[in-house]
């Protein structure tokens, strides 16, 4: 019988993120904890005492945060609503073909269990103050993403005397997403991109 | 009094869309409803006055984005009426192979959205994954996934590319042999006959009476079909049923849609056979050149502005795959249209809610509104 | 169903209010009428005639007038029927057609709001598109296109 691979909590040089490759910034070293041979109830004593020290070091915000970061960016859960036609790709992005859960993207129906708002489709005036609501509703951190030209910048409808010249007017944009629609590998590629920002976020 | 009036949208996994339904209810029984609209108004006729008449195609594409290429359909029949212009017969037949493949994408959607709806998930990844084999063959001869800008005033853009005909009959045998897992995935469990049988009837009568059309009006008994009744394109060439049922309620629209993917299989097999076997050109001759241009300068003032087209008003009916849409376009001989109005199909289905929604219970709402097969952007256009 | 067809069974009944029935491409015909023949008209043209689907209400602003057409079908004679009548720009106003066809309840109320035309005794003349309180009728030639930056004053206010 083989051992299982240990699930690392944080060590450096070595990749946590399924697929992303990218180098670690500015990672304190971590004790190295070998998860699967603990059990839950260990698990948190153990923790607490290869980190103590070094939280004692050099502050709590710095070792726990890129903790917080791996957890947070392997589980976006994205709002599930649908604006227009980006929506359509946004579906099929959930398919059997580019199954976008095994990046640990999940939509869930409530804004309270939501960390990311991907505006799919063009935003109308109408629509902005319920979009604004639903944003304000997403427990932080959180992050939006403009998918496709209608949430970048008006796309087609620019002109329309209904249509927000861009969500970018109503709420922080944090990934923009080029296409109308953008193909599924589009989507996933702007999620990817968000997991970087937050790989990168430090406080 | 326990009455109240609760939301259900904009943001709810019931409307596929953005728009939001206020219903009345006495613990779980719904005494009135209330569909809002308007979240996803664009502006789409108003813009159109500012548009060429091959640049309209684009909006049309965003108007219902699950069904462009028939709505494209739509606006190009009307707009080469009010033009006068006609487009060669392997264009017409390249068109019906479109709107057919249209209708099979737009139903898989509806298919996988609806079903996870009742609380079936895995159709939903079957849904999907045969809707990207249709999706695989549009993008080999119009080059997108949903927005296609294929057809062109006086004609289409391209022709097929080679071996595209070998390929579409493997996806349509391929597709033959799944609708029989789909029904038995659905009608084979119980879950789905309880949550749809006797749900949300509305009979001929109400249906007439307010505008509905498409599967709703089909699966109440009555056989309307354009592209039997009013043949567009080359639809009177073509062998084909059309699919009803008499239940009027949500497990009959299901059936009807069923067989219309049936059917539509058997469209294409005789569209891809003539198109083997009758190649041609596929765009009109003597167009202006500002109109057969696929990319027409917009800002060259100076030739664009010295013609003088004959007036025109062009009409136009299309069976939509979420039923009967029309297109109005006035022309004044300038180069954009002075007028597109369009009519959207659900906007009617949806207006008659109250006639399909009340007396049932709020665990209804979704098999029954997802029975109507809700596009909002071509409600709200 | 030819238009002389048409005016054979309404010309009688409406007199000099209908005006005429012109043929149109793919149509029954295009019957011109007089505003206020509107409540005359449209239940014979539901009953004697057989168009009893309404498929649509649309507006056209023609500057110094405007246009208000319905498009009915019959399931007899497979066909459709446009009909139309002019209202002057300054009163656009003209009955409803929703207590002979119900589904012209949402047609009205999206042409009231977008082309400005008035339905009298409407059951439910509000908003369907725009935001409630929009006063503008976009889809007159008046109303003009912008760039966003410029929009946002007529829009932004709701």
């Amino acid at each position: 019988m083989t051992t299982p691979a240990p699930l690392l909590v944080s060590k450096p040089a070595e990749p946590l993120a399924l697929g992303v490759d990218l180098p670690m910034v500015d990672q304190p070293a971590v004790p190295f904890i070998e998860i699967e041979t603990l059990r839950a109830k260990e698990f948190i004593p153990a923790a607490k005492e290869a980190l103590g020290s070094l939280i004692a070091e050099q502050g709590q915000a710095k070792v726990i945060r890129p903790v917080f970061n791996w957890a947070g960016r392997n589980s976006l859960f994205p709002l599930h609503w649908g604006l227009a036609c980006c929506a359509i790709e946004f579906a099929a992005a959930f398919g059997a073909r580019w199954d976008a859960e095994r990046f640990g993207v999940v939509p869930r129906s409530s804004p309270r269990q939501c960390d990311v708002m991907i505006v799919n489709g063009t935003v109308t005036w109408k629509v902005a103050h319920k979009l604004i609501t639903l944003y304000e509703q997403m427990p932080e951190p959180k992050w939006v993403i403009a998918m496709g030209n209608c949430a970048t910048g008006g796309g087609p409808f620019r002109t329309a005397y209904s249509v927000v010249p861009g969500v970018d007017k109503l709420v922080p944009v944090d990934v923009y997403i080029a296409g109308c629609p953008p193909r599924p590998e589009a989507m996933l590629d702007g999620i990817l991109e968000l997991e970087k920002l937050i790989r990168e976020r430090k406080e | 009094m326990s009455e109240m009036w609760i939301n259900m949208g904009p943001q709810h996994p019931m409307t596929h869309g953005l728009w939001n339904l206020r219903v009345k209810i006495d613990g779980e029984m719904i005494l009135d409803v209330d569909p809002e609209m308007g979240y996803l108004h664009r502006g789409i006729e108003k813009i159109s006055e500012d548009r060429h008449y091959n640049e309209v195609i684009t909006l049309m594409d965003r108007c219902c984005y699950v069904a462009g290429l028939a709505w494209e359909h739509l606006y190009i029949i009307a707009s080469e009426e009010a033009l006068h212009l006609e487009a060669p017969e392997r264009a017409l037949y390249l068109r019906v192979l479109c709107e057919e493949f249209q209708r099979l994408a737009s139903h898989l959607m509806w298919y996988a959205a609806f079903v996870q709806d009742i609380g079936l998930m895995s159709p939903f990844l079957y849904g999907m994954r045969d809707r990207d084999l249709i999706l695989d063959l549009l993008q080999s001869y119009t080059g997108a996934r949903m927005t296609y800008e294929y057809m062109r005033v006086g004609g289409v853009r391209s022709d097929l590319p080679p071996g595209f005909t070998d390929r579409t009959r493997k996806v349509l045998d391929w597709l033959n042999a799944r609708f029989v897992e789909y029904d038995q995935l659905c009608l084979g469990s119980d879950i789905f006959h309880k949550r749809c049988d006797g749900l949300g009837i509305l009979k001929a009568n109400d249906c007439v009476a307010h505008g509905v059309t498409g599967p709703m009006l089909r699966s109440a008994g009555v056989p309307r079909d354009l592209r039997r009744d009013r043949p567009y394109a080359v639809y009177d060439q073509l062998e084909f049923d059309i699919a009803h049922a008499d239940t009027a309620d949500v497990t009959g629209r299901y059936l009807v849609r069923m067989e219309e993917m049936r059917q539509s299989l058997r469209i294409l097999r005789q569209v891809v056979d003539w198109l083997d076997r009758h190649p041609g050109p596929v765009m009109a001759d003597q167009l202006p050149r500002w109109l057969g241009a696929p990319y027409a300068p917009v800002g060259n003032e100076g030739y664009l502005l010295k013609r003088h087209y004959p007036k025109g008003l062009g009409f136009s009916a299309v069976e939509e795959p979420h039923g009967e849409a029309q297109a109005y376009v006035v022309n004044e001989g300038g180069e954009h249209p002075y007028r597109v109005k369009f009519r959207s199909p659900v906007f009617a289905n949806i207006s008659a809610a109250r006639q399909y929604l009340i007396g049932y219970r709020v665990a209804d709402i979704p098999p029954i509104m997802g029975s109507v097969d809700v596009c909002v952007g071509e409600v709200d256009r | 169903m030819q238009p002389d067809d048409v005016s054979r069974v309404l010309a009688p009944a409406l007199g000099p209010k209908l005006l005429a029935v012109e043929p149109f491409a793919g149509m029954a015909g295009r019957v011109r009428f007089e505003r206020g023949a509107a409540l005359e008209l449209f239940p014979r043209v539901r009953d004697d005639l057989g168009f009893r689907h309404l498929s649509m209400v649309g507006g056209i602003d023609w500057v110094d007038h405007r246009e208000v057409f319905y498009v009915v079908w019959s399931d007899a004679a497979h066909q459709y029927l446009l009909l139309s009548t002019d209202v002057p720009a300054d009163n656009p106003r003209v009955e409803t057609a929703s207590g002979v066809w119900p589904s012209a309840n949402w047609h009205e109320r999206e042409t009231w709001e977008l082309v400005g035309i008035e339905f009298d005794n409407h059951p439910d003349l509000r908003h369907l598109l725009t935001p409630d309180g929009y006063e503008f009728r976009p889809l007159l030639r008046s109303f003009k296109l912008h760039e966003p930056e410029e929009l946002e004053v007529k829009t932004r206010h709701v």
